[in-house]
């Protein structure tokens, strides 16, 4: 074998670089779209303003960077009653209630699919997709006029008997942000679950019936763990957009008591407060990192354990 | 109670503050400098320049002359239009596209428009990438000087707008924002004040001593909208208040922030620019008198605009100030297409193409000297109740403009409004 050559499958020997360089196009799509842009946020964060346009002024250098505006953004998100504060708690509560109704949704969406639907699974699964075809942006427009005061949602609820007069579901409700991510992510949780419990082997199910388990039972010990990737999967996809997401409160609720950290990331970045809007973005980096990271390492260790089955 | 600003104690002077506001750095975004610059160290006197950023700041008492220097004259007289295309960047929906394509068949050139959301962007934009474009459609007058000053706009060559001296408005053919109309050249004008729902708001606005006080009324809480940019918002607070709505003194602006606080809670008001997609969600809104003209167009079933009242407050019986300004054309320097840029100016101040634009699709008056609120109320687009929407020339000595601030002035009015809305 000459040197610098590595053996292949079935007999085959390329040159050591040869399987790595497939990795080529998205390393430099990660250099080109991430790590270039990521730098210039941190060169904004840490850079100056224009003093009379008070544009960004980037600095490049790392030795000239100044950290004055990062740490008062970060010292007011820990500061009682602060906007920055209120504006991740609501982010916080918000993305959390919501990943947890797409999960408690989507879930059984997803098992009736991959259980029971039969040879209409695929009928299935394409009717439930199907409204997400429409752009995000869209589908939030409809809600606006659904949700109007003389909206069909006011109007059902009047001619049941259940509202005296129209609800103003769009002057600034909680309720109605959970509800509007809630729908616009619920299909990203479905799909990786629908993956997941369609993967499981109806023969390991049907063992743990002969071995004595009840449908409860098989559901709780076989079925929910050989999931777990796919809860995993479904959260991360599902709640990650949503921590950047600030159309759908600007859109369904735009008020202060509503108001996410990519509200604020947003509007800092369309007036003069450019680098409190790299500060932002980078502070979420920072939170996000977190599940991020957990959810490598269970998927590792999976891996691990599949290995070693 | 609210308390006039002249018989506030001035623990600050603007000069002073905004002296301490550059040496700690506020002219860079840290609200802790602000707030260093803002401690108490006696007064001094007031001024309207900022000497740490060397910009003049125009006022009506103190007009500025905008300087016109040698890397950066106007175009010479009598050239030919270029060949294209037209690069426009402008707001949403600012110029009729029917008048655009009126302006590319005359000229025999493409039109290409680009949007910017808010000011910010626009100024930006203009100044990494100006060359990339031959017109703003618009420039607000908050920043007009530190355009043409920092020379990102090119001066403009009167000799290609005939129309500015033959159809507009006297007063615009030297205001004091921009003395001899050097860099600008006026679009539209615009008073700001308060619409509301005349069928489920019972209360004769109007006829309030101070109109600003249905924006806090609890009664509406939920109902009510508020302007959603920093100048305008916080103006609601500063002519509550009977304030200047340009001030630069901490201590009032930290009232007006408070007030905002106050409301926001009490109110839970939401910020919007009147999209059409509100129209119908609430029953009183902080809007412009151009916006409040195409909710006609826009309205949901069931609602007609005959339930719209609007009242600008100088010209309501309480007689409390009230905004009323204008935004203008500008050309970046080192455009592509300046003369043709020129030639769509003009194009815009011509009231055949004037008058459709406004009246048929743009909703904001052009300060034509034909198109008199008499005339336009004739042509019967404007509702009979809204007449009040209609800007007559003379209306100018009775409102006050949102005017430019030095940067750290400014950079504490975006502040305190993102403090108060959240960024919503």
């Amino acid at each position: 074998m000459p040197e610098g050559a590595a053996s292949g499958t079935r007999g085959a020997w390329f040159p050591r670089w040869f399987w790595p360089s497939f990795a080529t196009p998205a390393t430099l799509w990660l250099l080109a779209f991430f790590v270039v842009p990521f730098f210039v946020i941190l060169a904004i964060a840490f850079g100056r303003l224009d003093p009379i346009f008070l544009t960004p002024a980037p600095v490049y250098n790392p030795a000239g960077w100044s950290f004055g505006p990062f740490g008062d953004v970060l010292s007011q998100i820990f500061s009682s009653g602060s906007i920055y504060q209120s504006a991740l708690a609501h982010t916080l509560v918000f993305v959390g209630t919501a990943t947890a109704l797409c999960l408690a949704i989507g879930y059984p969406v997803a098992y009736f699919i991959a259980r029971h639907a039969g040879r209409f699974k695929t009928l299935f699964l394409v009717l439930f997709i199907a409204p997400f075809w429409i752009s995000y942006m869209m589908r939030m427009l409809a809600w606006i006029n659904l949700l109007q005061p003389n909206g069909y949602v006011n109007r059902g609820l009047e001619a049941l008997g259940l509202i005296d007069g129209p609800v103003y579901w769009l002057n600034g409700k909680p309720l109605t942000v959970i509800l509007g991510l809630t729908y616009g992510y619920i299909p990203y949780m479905i799909l990786p679950l629908y993956g997941t419990l369609d993967r499981i082997p109806a023969s390991t199910l049907e063992a743990s019936r002969d071995l004595g388990a009840g449908q409860l039972s098989t559901f709780l010990r076989v079925t929910l763990p050989l999931s777990r990737q796919g809860i995993l999967a479904g959260l991360v996809i599902v709640s990650l957009p949503m921590f950047g997401d600030y159309y759908t409160t600007t859109l369904l609720a735009g008020t202060r008591n509503t108001a996410m950290i990519g509200n604020l990331i947003v509007s800092s970045i369309q007036s003069s407060l450019v680098q409190t809007g790299a500060s932002l973005v980078l502070i979420l980096l920072l939170l996000l990192i977190v599940p991020m990271l957990y959810y490598l390492r269970t998927t590792e260790r999976a891996a691990e354990i599949g290995r070693g089955a | 109670m609210l308390q006039h600003p002249k018989d506030r104690r001035d623990p600050l002077s603007r000069r002073e503050f905004l002296r301490r506001a550059g040496a700690t750095g506020v002219a860079l975004p840290s609200l802790a400098a602000i707030l260093a610059a803002c401690g108490d160290d006696g007064g001094g006197d007031a001024t309207t320049s900022s000497p740490g950023a060397g910009l003049q700041l125009a006022r009506p008492d103190n007009p500025v002359t905008l300087p016109i220097t040698d890397d950066n004259p106007p175009i010479a007289d009598g050239l030919s239009p270029e060949g294209g295309p037209l690069k426009i960047f402008g707001y949403n929906d600012y110029i009729w596209k029917k008048i655009l394509n009126g302006f590319s068949d005359e000229y025999g050139v493409d039109v290409e428009y680009t949007v910017f959301d808010t000011p910010e962007q626009m100024v930006a934009k203009v100044q990494s990438n100006g060359a990339d474009f031959d017109i703003i459609v618009t420039v607000t007058l908050e920043n007009v000087g530190k355009l043409a000053q920092g020379k990102l706009i090119q001066p403009l060559n009167a000799t290609y707008i005939p129309n500015l001296a033959a159809n507009v408005w006297d007063v615009f053919q030297s205001p004091f924002y921009d003395v001899g109309a050097r860099y600008t050249a006026p679009y539209i004008v615009y008073s700001t004040g308060i619409g509301w729902r005349n069928d489920v708001v019972t209360d004769d606005i109007a006829a309030m001593d101070n109109p600003y006080d249905i924006l806090w009324d609890q009664r509406f809480a939920g109902q009510t909208h508020l302007l959603n940019g920093s100048r305008d918002t916080l103006a609601a607070a500063l002519l509550r208040m009977g304030a200047d709505v340009n001030t630069d003194d901490p201590a009032v602006l930290d009232e007006a922030k408070q007030m905002l606080l106050d409301g926001v809670q009490a109110m839970n008001w939401k910020f919007d620019h009147v999209d059409y997609n509100e129209l119908g969600a609430f029953d009183i809104h902080q809007t412009w008198s151009g916006q409040i003209y195409y909710y006609q167009w826009f309205l949901p079933k069931g609602l007609d605009i005959g339930s719209f009242s609007y009242v600008w407050p100088p010209k309501a019986p309480g007689g409390r100030s009230g905004i009323i300004t204008n935004d203008v054309f500008a050309i970046p320097r080192g455009a592509a297409n300046p003369v043709l840029a020129h030639a769509m100016i003009d194009w815009m101040l011509d009231q055949r193409n004037a008058e459709p634009n406004y009246l048929s699709y743009e909703g904001f008056q052009p300060p034509l000297n034909a198109l008199t609120p008499d005339y336009i109320l004739s042509t019967g687009s404007v509702p009979e109740n809204l007449a009040n929407i209609l800007i007559a020339k003379e209306d100018f000595a009775l409102g006050v403009q949102e005017l430019e601030l030095a940067p750290a002035v400014n950079q504490l009015y975006q502040q305190i409004y993102q403090e108060v809305t959240g960024g919503a």
